[in-house]
């Protein structure tokens, strides 16, 4: 199908979802971290497509249109609550969030 | 610089030859993916982040016309450059959360430190693991017919004709899940239960 | 080439589908009553969802009596004797559920309405669960019962922790099914199906030994992305800072459904893709499950508030629930001991812990606090509540006659049976994590038999217990007893098989 074999973008896909799992760790401020889930997300659409590419079947890009769709509604929901916390003050960040201990 | 790109993409890929060219475009893409990524995680500005974002959102977006997902790749601009990263500029802007983060103070003892072993270590076992199986990899034949990507009919029917017959219920109940989402990030975000009680009183 | 316009809907077979699409049509009509009817939808919307819920169980019972298996979409959606009783058991755990909100969620600042369109869509998303049997379908059923249960973790805006818990338990949650779904890729990408039984045939052949450690790297990131749902240690973090956040039904509702639909998707992921794979999932849920028996425990002797306490004792139960899984390759007389055991230990453990969290939200009614103290000398103004808590702190820590032993027994049994020495360590682990557990849960038994009532609490009169958590106590105590006393009646309900 493809001039380049699967392993050249699931090299990139591997390079996406270290990033976003590093960033996750380091970034603090919830909207950047949604960032960082959306980056693993991307992550895995390209290993999806790549594999599926690769396989010459149609499964993969199936499954990405599925991610996509959970990954929609899970960035209107995690701005939701970013928004409903904001009522309590501004400039979130998710070490602010530390009335409860753990 | 975005557009032309693609159009020379799209031309492209279906004819044979022009491998050096693919493996530009691929090469391109992909800097452009990883650079916006470690943007996203390097940049003290949350607009700046979700700037970065998007570059990531072109770049596989670019991988996946590569691989001739068109239809997919027409949806990630659609679905996240036109809505996630709005979205996310949006509450940005609306919270005024605008300013920049202080990235010295260290939450848990060592984890700025730790993290990023963390994150390459993850990367490599990932590289290594795919180089490994690089020459197996995506090697079993696919026999059913409609499912395979050289069927003759175009990428958007495939993909229909699969979502439709093999995962019609799952693409049912993402119906249940949209709504579902719509309802509670409205009755999450609606600002006073008191306010709201009076207007539907009239 | 295909004709372009032949397109054949794919066979359904309505019986089969019909929990599922009555509790959406449920759902549903709970939505257009609420946009109506407004303010006055409120009064009835807790007795339509708990309806809805019994309507639902009602094809249960009819596919059950039926018998035969069914499937759909090429396997990917499978109704056999498995899904039908964990479906009986989510159902039934959710009625309990409506039944503890019922008062507090009319009494507290709520949205009433969209509580219940939450929770039914949560239920829906575990129905699907149970029957899902291809990656895709497992994933989307994940999601649709994860979303509104982030929602409903937030339910009490008015309050700061609850704002908190929703969002630690978000972005917990995200982070493991984008760890989840990178395993899937990686699974997709061996087998070229999204399949369960088809990854099952390509995982295990010679074909695929080359691709071992893309097949192993699979395994761990999938086990890894459900051991944060099932909150296993060390993938706990969320667990005690959502549930002490969190609307208390809401928590009863986590700890018991949510846990339960993970392990339902182990369970399947597990028997169905992974089965001839032993040799790597067996060592990989052997230490998940020693850890987070050993370490919930642990961790539970330290807390001081009985929701928290609650949330540590349910990583160690996860524990334990996990254990059959670590020998269930060894034969398949084997498996079906371990299936059996792990679905009765479900259902009892469901009931168990909603009893639990039933003589939590009654006693918060006048204490206004779960913290342990606050149960001092409880028996004085609420013997009633004092010895219906007791009957469940026995069963979590499994002493007869109470429900509780059984499951153990259940799970030692299994763990024991292929007579392997990883078998028997681990069945030990579980013996010794069962005595550290006796001790934090005899504490707070001892607090409310022996000591004297707290000065803060006003102790003369005794603890009105609304109509519907006293429902909900009877029914969960009922089915405690009934595991614990007669179980030879009522444990062949859930001796099932998926092999």
């Amino acid at each position: 199908m493809s001039e380049l074999s699967a392993s050249w973008y699931l090299a990139v896909s591997a390079a996406l979802f270290a990033i976003g799992f590093t960033g996750l760790l380091v970034r603090r401020n919830p909207l950047i971290m949604f960032m960082c889930i959306e980056l693993m997300l991307n992550a895995v659409n390209v290993a999806f497509v790549a594999f599926g590419a690769g396989l010459n079947d149609v499964g993969g890009q199936v499954a990405v249109f599925f991610v996509l769709v959970v990954a929609a509604t899970e960035v209107v929901i995690g701005l939701a609550l970013v928004v409903a916390l904001s009522r309590f003050k501004t400039g979130a960040t998710a070490d602010d969030v530390s009335l409860l201990k753990g | 610089m975005m557009l032309p790109m693609m159009m020379v993409v799209w031309r492209l890929t279906p004819t044979d030859g022009s491998r050096l060219m693919v493996q530009i475009v691929f090469v391109v893409a992909a800097v452009m993916a990883v650079v916006g990524a470690l943007g996203v995680i390097g940049s003290r500005n949350p607009v700046h982040a979700a700037l970065f974002l998007l570059q990531t959102l072109f770049g596989v977006a670019l991988l996946f016309l590569l691989q001739e997902a068109h239809f997919l790749a027409a949806v990630q601009f659609i679905v996240y450059a036109g809505a996630i990263a709005i979205l996310f500029l949006f509450v940005i802007m609306l919270l005024g959360v605008d300013k920049t983060e202080d990235l010295e103070v260290e939450p848990i003892a060592h984890q700025r430190f730790l993290a990023p072993v963390l994150g390459v270590a993850l990367a490599s076992m990932l590289f290594s693991v795919f180089l490994v199986s690089s020459d197996i990899l995506g090697g079993s034949p696919q026999f059913d017919s409609e499912r395979t990507l050289d069927s003759g009919i175009t990428d958007i029917e495939r993909l229909g004709r699969v979502l439709f017959s093999d995962h019609a219920f799952a693409v049912e109940i993402t119906a249940a899940l949209l709504t579902i989402a719509v309802v509670g990030a409205v009755a999450l975000t609606r600002s006073n239960k008191s306010k709201v009680k009076m207007t539907s009183d009239e | 080439m295909i004709d372009l316009l032949a397109f054949a809907r794919p066979p359904i077979d309505w019986h089969a589908a019909a929990p599922e699409l009555t509790l959406l049509a449920c759902g549903a009509l709970l939505t257009l009553v609420d946009i109506v009817w407004l303010e006055r939808a409120k009064a009835v919307s807790a007795t339509l969802a708990s309806f809805s819920l019994l309507a639902a169980m009602v094809p249960v019972v009819t596919l059950a009596v039926d018998g035969t298996d069914r499937a759909m979409f090429g396997g990917a959606y499978t109704v056999d004797d498995f899904s039908l009783v964990m479906k009986a058991v989510f159902l039934l755990t959710a009625y309990v559920v409506v039944l503890l909100s019922t008062d507090y969620i009319a009494k507290g600042d709520f949205w009433e309405s969209e509580y219940y369109q939450m929770l039914l869509s949560a239920v829906l998303g575990m129905l699907v669960m149970t029957s899902a049997r291809d990656l895709v379908t497992i994933f989307i059923a994940l999601e649709l019962l994860s979303i509104p249960a982030y929602l409903m973790a937030t339910w009490h805006k008015v309050d700061l922790r609850s704002n908190e818990a929703g969002l630690k338990y978000y972005l917990m949650g995200v982070f493991a099914s984008a760890v989840l779904l990178y395993g899937m890729s990686l699974l997709y990408g061996v087998s070229g199906s999204t399949m369960l039984s088809d990854i099952n045939a390509t995982i295990s052949n010679s074909q695929a030994e080359g691709l071992l450690a893309v097949v192993v790297l699979g395994l761990i990131f999938v086990v890894v992305g459900f051991g944060f749902k099932v909150s296993a240690f060390p993938f706990h973090m969320w667990a005690p800072d959502a549930y002490e956040g969190a609307p208390t039904p809401v928590t009863a509702f986590l700890s018991v459904a949510s846990k339960a639909a993970g392990f339902v998707a182990l369970l399947s992921l597990v028997f169905v893709g992974f089965w001839d794979r032993s040799d790597v999932y067996q060592p990989l849920l052997w230490l998940l499950s020693a850890a987070s028996m050993t370490g919930g425990n642990l961790m539970a002797l330290r807390q001081t508030n009985a929701v928290r306490m609650l949330a540590y004792s349910g990583v160690a139960q996860a524990g334990y629930m996990l254990a059959p899984l670590a020998v269930a390759g060894e034969s398949s007389a084997t498996a079906d001991d371990a299936l059996s055991s792990v679905v009765t230990y479900l259902a009892i453990y469901a009931a168990m812990n909603l009893g639990a969290f039933a003589v939590i939200i009654a006693v918060a009614r006048r204490t206004s606090s779960a913290e342990i103290d606050s149960y001092k000398g409880l028996f004085r103004y609420a013997p009633v509540l004092t010895v219906a808590m007791t009957v469940f702190l026995m069963a979590l820590a499994g002493i007869p006659p109470f429900g509780g032993w059984f499951a153990k027994f259940e799970i030692v049994l299994a763990l024991l049976s292929p007579g392997t020495a990883w078998g028997v360590v681990l069945g030990g682990v579980v013996g010794l994590n069962s005595v550290i557990a006796l001790y934090y849960y005899a504490r707070i038994a001892s607090y409310m038999w022996v000591e004297a009532p707290p000065d803060n609490v006003q102790s003369s009169s005794p603890i009105k217990v609304p109509a519907s958590v006293s429902a909900a106590l009877i029914l969960t105590g009922l089915v405690t007893l009934a595991f614990g006393i007669v179980p030879q009646w009522v444990g062949h309900f859930t001796d099932v098989s998926l092999l």
